[in-house]
């Protein structure tokens, strides 16, 4: 099989969707859909292909896909087809529940954007060039700020707001680092693409190469929610649409952590440069201190969700520093399972958000007695991304806390551990508090139980299998792929 | 390496110092027209500057990312910005701002400083390549200020200036080390700015149709209890 | 005759040029402002007409006033032509008075004919005037800071403040005008041009309500002689700094380089020509701008001296 234009592919499905779900209002919702699936089988069989025969490139150099990229695109995909669907019936019921004479779905601004924002999503992965990497991650902003806006309210505009200025902020921040990197790999007569920075980084002068990190790690830092950049994060997820929080949350914040995870070994290898785990392991201590706390004070189920990613967010930059990236079911088996894990705890919160008609945890209880099916998928969710056993998660946080342990680095791992701990303390109460205990009677007569959509149902259901699996077995070929994207990471100081 | 003639370096710092005082313009004027025509003016400048590298240089791609420069940030986006905010911007005499003027000015002081120490221990390393150490320097202030800009105002309008001109910024100091980008990376780059600038006009132009004036000061209902 | 001699001579002839051109320079620029309003405007004569008008007239001085009220018009006309004795207006070369003073000085005579005029001004009692000069006071304490640091970057540029020197450092080639620094100080002092005139947008010089006037109420006591001397004065005065402005900062050249007489009289008409320009582009600055609210001039002032900050630091550090 010819797959030279396998990764030009993924990348044109989602595109038809959307010129196609620009072209007919009515059946909008099933392209998108339909080229979702199709891209996640394509994006399948990328990752089959990277596991077999090593990495794909393909267009004359345009496109590259490695391991890393490989592991990275599974989520991505995935999440796109699952929010896709789970979007259908979510965004009919919030429109009939505002506007109870709304006569047909207003699917009209969401589905185009939805395709084209996935599609410079799934490019991060693809494209070989450094610089084209910057557009498509500056690109994910501006395809998701109407998608953040879609409910079209003052609070929703002003989420949107905060989002684009923040992370427009960081993009710009970050594109001075990409184009010093540009120089540095062009200096040492390399091509600006992960392996060239990989060869040229041990020649590239020390200062340009930090210079370039540091506007790195503030910038994307910005996109991932590092604290004190994160303020934009919990806003524009307690006012997007669930479907939207999912690809934002679970995956779209990690495009930018997936290229701070990238250039880490070209640090290490760099000879000026003493100690590049130290900033990995302080920023991303400060991010998960910070949300850990914010966890236990939060009043919003689904500003929850987003500070648990900001948590997660800086558990996999700290693990970085830490040295699990080299485990296998380290860092980016973390970064792997919370794509997956992150976007089913938002179709849950989205449905509950339905069921209850608000979002404030102190008005909603006894969310299992309304419907026992978004009940216990809240509280798994909830617990499986808290860490608990046998999800995926706990896998990767019990590994990567051995790694630090058993490498010496008490002080941190120690913080880390007391982190993780706090933060699912205050997660599992605050979904206890949500999911048992008896209805308001008051509440249940005023608001009359919403028919929970079936797509979205669907959808969570979907999105439930890979959250159980990957926590009790990964498909060998998966782990080969994992063991490769980890050597991807491996370097000797 | 490349043998520049001292006259062109001085025409080059001339021209960077004039990008300073513009983006000191776009920080510190009053008014949301006046921001704007201190930000074409800068581009201006950024053209200028890349027009004076690429004959001092001998290098065509940067002629393209002068054209590119002149067309997308002096003539569309402007456009797209006076479209975004329809006659407000005519209309309102005065942006609000976090901090006053003067104590903003003193702390652009400050970020300038930083900016040079952060670029002082890199230009050694870039001693055979011309204009870095007038360039790369400029860029990263402007960076700054640009970054400053966005938390100072409380104006969609100039918060969107302030992104405008860390974008100039990172051009400006880039174009000095960097003039080998791939014609690819180079046209995304065109086409990335109009589309950075439309939508972001569009959503100032919901934010006035939703609460009816530009300013987002007024939205500050988010925030945890 | 000999070249001292010479030198005194074109030295009065300085002021003579200033005396003599100082109220077209204002006629003209009032003329420009006007066309550029749309308005038909009055003659470019107009001031000399004002002034001869006004030396015809009648004196009238508050009794309750004392001999600074009479003393400040005369201190107002003088002062500006001493500096002139100081700067190249015509010559590139040194004059007689060349070495009396620096541009610290120029700084110095101005504040003198500054400080009499407020005093003056406050001398009647006239409510409108003790404001205008508190403000005019308040201006002046904020531009304070700029002018220093203009002198700074000047004189770390040139190694001098004599401002035969500085132009002589200017002018010397290409690479040493085109300076970052120097387009820098060139529009901190444009900046400074503007508050310490009274120009908009800091104040508007034809505005005609007291309450909201800065400079200009500290003039309207006098009458007759004082007040022609007082207009004349400030004519003088805003062409001395327009030519310290052309002459020193922005463009050196066009300067008679021997003591002859023909070299001279060119010198007369393109130094003439770069008023124009001058005054052309104030002009347009003036009319495009809108008068800032009073406190609101500290911005504009804060800015000019950041300005000037980085003209020094770009010097002190070496970029360019």
């Amino acid at each position: 099989m010819n797959t030279e234009w396998l990764p030009a592919l993924i990348l044109l499905v989602p595109l038809c969707g959307a010129l196609l779900a620009l072209a007919n209002r009515r059946s909008a919702p099933y392209f998108s859909v339909l080229a979702a699936f199709i891209t996640l089988l394509l994006a399948i069989s990328a990752a089959w292909q990277v596991e077999a025969h090593g990495p794909l490139s393909g267009s004359d150099g345009l496109f590259y896909l490695d391991a890393l990229g490989a592991l990275y695109l599974l989520p991505v995909s995935f999440v796109y087809f699952t929010a896709s669907l789970y979007a259908i019936g979510y965004l009919w019921a919030r429109q009939q529940e505002q506007d109870k004479d709304a006569a047909e779905p207003r699917y009209r601004q969401y589905f185009p954007l939805m395709n084209v924002f996935a599609l410079v999503i799934l490019a991060v992965p693809l494209v070989a060039n450094l610089a084209l990497m910057w557009i498509a991650i500056e690109l994910t902003t501006v395809f998701s700020a109407f998608l953040v806006a879609y409910e079209d309210r003052a609070e929703a505009l002003e989420a949107a707001w905060k989002y684009v200025a923040l992370t427009s902020m960081g993009a710009m921040i970050a594109l001075l680092g990409v184009l010093m990197l540009y120089y540095g790999t062009h200096a040492a007569g390399q091509a600006p693409t992960w392996d060239g920075l990989m060869t040229a980084a041990p020649h590239m002068s020390a200062p340009l190469l930090l210079l370039a990190f540091v506007l790195w790690l503030i910038g994307f830092g910005a996109k991932t929610g590092l604290v004190p950049m994160h303020t934009w994060l919990p806003d524009a997820h307690s006012q997007a649409p669930a479907s939207v929080c999912a690809v934002l949350s679970g995956v779209e914040t990690s495009a930018a952590l997936y290229m701070l995870l990238r250039i880490y070994p070209a640090l290490v290898v760099n000879p000026g440069i003493h100690d590049p785990a130290a900033w990995y392991i302080t920023a991303g201590l400060i991010t998960v201190g910070s949300a850990a706390f914010m966890l236990i004070q939060v009043h919003d189920f689904k500003r929850m969700f987003a500070y648990s990613t900001i948590e997660h967010m800086g558990i996999i930059l700290t693990a970085c520093g830490i040295g699990a990236a080299v485990h296998e079911q380290g860092t980016i088996y973390q970064l792997f399972a919370h794509g997956f894990t992150k976007s089913f705890c938002f179709f849950a919160a989205g449905l509950a958000g339905i069921i209850f008609g608000t979002q404030e945890i102190v008005k909603v209880r006894g969310l299992i007695s309304r419907s026992p099916a978004v009940g216990w998928a809240l509280i798994l969710g909830t617990l499986a991304i808290a860490g608990a056993p046998p999800f995926a998660l706990f896998l990767s946080e019990f590994e990567i806390l051995d790694t630090g342990y058993s490498s010496g680095q008490y002080l941190s791992t120690g913080l880390l551990t007391a982190f993780i701990v706090i933060a699912f303390i205050a997660l599992t109460y605050q979904a206890t508090r949500i999911a048992f205990g008896t209805p308001d009677p008051a509440q249940e007569h005023t608001s009359p139980a919403m028919k929970i959509p079936r797509s979205s149902l669907a959808a969570m259901v979907i999105a439930f299998v890979p959250v159980l699996i990957f926590g009790f077995y990964l498909p060998p070929p998966l782990v080969h792929l994992v063991h490769e994207a980890a050597q991807l990471l491996e370097v000797q100081g | 390496m490349i043998t520049v003639s001292p006259i062109m370096l001085s025409i080059a710092g001339s021209v960077a110092a004039l990008f300073v005082v513009f983006g000191l313009g776009v920080m510190v004027s009053r008014q949301m027209l006046a921001s704007l025509r201190f930000f074409m003016g800068q581009s201006v400048a950024l053209t200028l500057s890349a027009l004076v590298l690429a004959d001092a240089l001998h290098t065509v791609n940067l002629l393209w990312v002068a054209l590119i420069t002149f067309v997308t940030k002096v003539i569309a986006v402007p456009l797209v910005l006076r479209w975004a905010a329809g006659e407000e911007i005519y209309g309102r005499r005065e942006v609000d701002q976090a901090l006053e003027i003067p104590a903003s000015v003193l702390v652009a002081a400050v970020f300038a400083l930083v900016g040079w120490f952060a670029v002082a221990p890199v230009l050694p390393t870039l001693h055979d390549v011309p204009f870095a150490a007038i360039n790369l320097p400029t860029g990263l202030i402007m960076v700054l200020w640009g970054a400053f800009t966005v938390a100072l105002r409380r104006e969609s309008v100039a918060q969107m200036m302030g992104l405008l001109i860390m974008e100039n910024g990172a051009f400006f100091g880039s174009i000095a080390i960097v003039h080998n980008l791939t014609v690819i990376a180079e046209i995304a780059a065109a086409v990335d700015v109009p589309i950075v600038a439309l939508v972001i006009g569009l959503l100032i132009r919901s934010i006035r149709r939703v609460t009816g004036s530009t300013r987002v000061g007024t939205l500050d209902k988010l925030h945890e209890h | 005759m000999s070249a001292l001699w010479t030198h005194l001579v074109l030295n009065l002839c300085q002021v003579g040029f200033i005396l003599l051109f100082a109220p077209l320079v204002e006629g003209v620029l009032h003329r420009l402002e006007e066309i550029i309003q749309g308005k038909s405007g009055v003659s470019i004569w107009q001031t000399y007409r004002d002034i001869w008008k006004l030396f015809a007239k009648d004196e009238v001085v508050s009794e309750q006033s004392t001999w600074v009220f009479r003393f400040a018009p005369i201190v107002a006309f003088v002062m500006p032509l001493f500096v002139v004795l100081l700067i190249p207006a015509l010559t590139a070369y040194p004059l007689f008075f060349a070495f009396m003073g620096d541009m610290v000085a120029v700084g110095f005579l101005m504040a003198i004919s500054g400080f009499f005029v407020a005093l003056g001004g406050m001398d009647t009692g006239n409510l409108y005037a003790a404001v205008g000069a508190s403000r005019t006071h308040m201006v002046g304490f904020l531009a304070e800071p700029v002018f220093i640091m203009v002198f700074f970057s000047v004189s770390y540029v040139a190694n001098s403040t004599i401002p035969y020197f500085v132009n002589a450092t200017w002018g010397a080639s290409w690479t040493s005008m085109l300076q970052p620094a120097h387009f820098m100080v060139i529009l901190a002092f444009f900046l400074l041009i503007l508050a310490d005139e009274g120009r908009i947008p800091v104040d508007s010089p034809a505005g005609k309500v007291e309450i909201a006037m800065i400079g200009h109420s500290k003039g309207l006591e006098y009458s007759g002689t004082s007040a022609a001397l007082m207009k004349w004065g400030g004519a003088n005065k805003l062409m001395v700094l327009a030519l310290v402005f052309v002459n020193v900062l922005v463009t050196p050249w066009g300067l008679a380089q021997s003591t002859q007489w023909t070299a001279v009289i060119a010198a007369v008409g393109l130094v003439l020509l770069k008023l124009l320009a001058f005054v052309i582009i104030l002009a347009l600055v003036e009319t495009t701008l809108a008068k800032l609210r009073l406190f609101r001039i500290s911005e504009f002032l804060a800015v000019a001296f950041i300005i000037c900050l980085f003209a020094v630091s770009i010097r002190l550090t070496g970029i360019a």
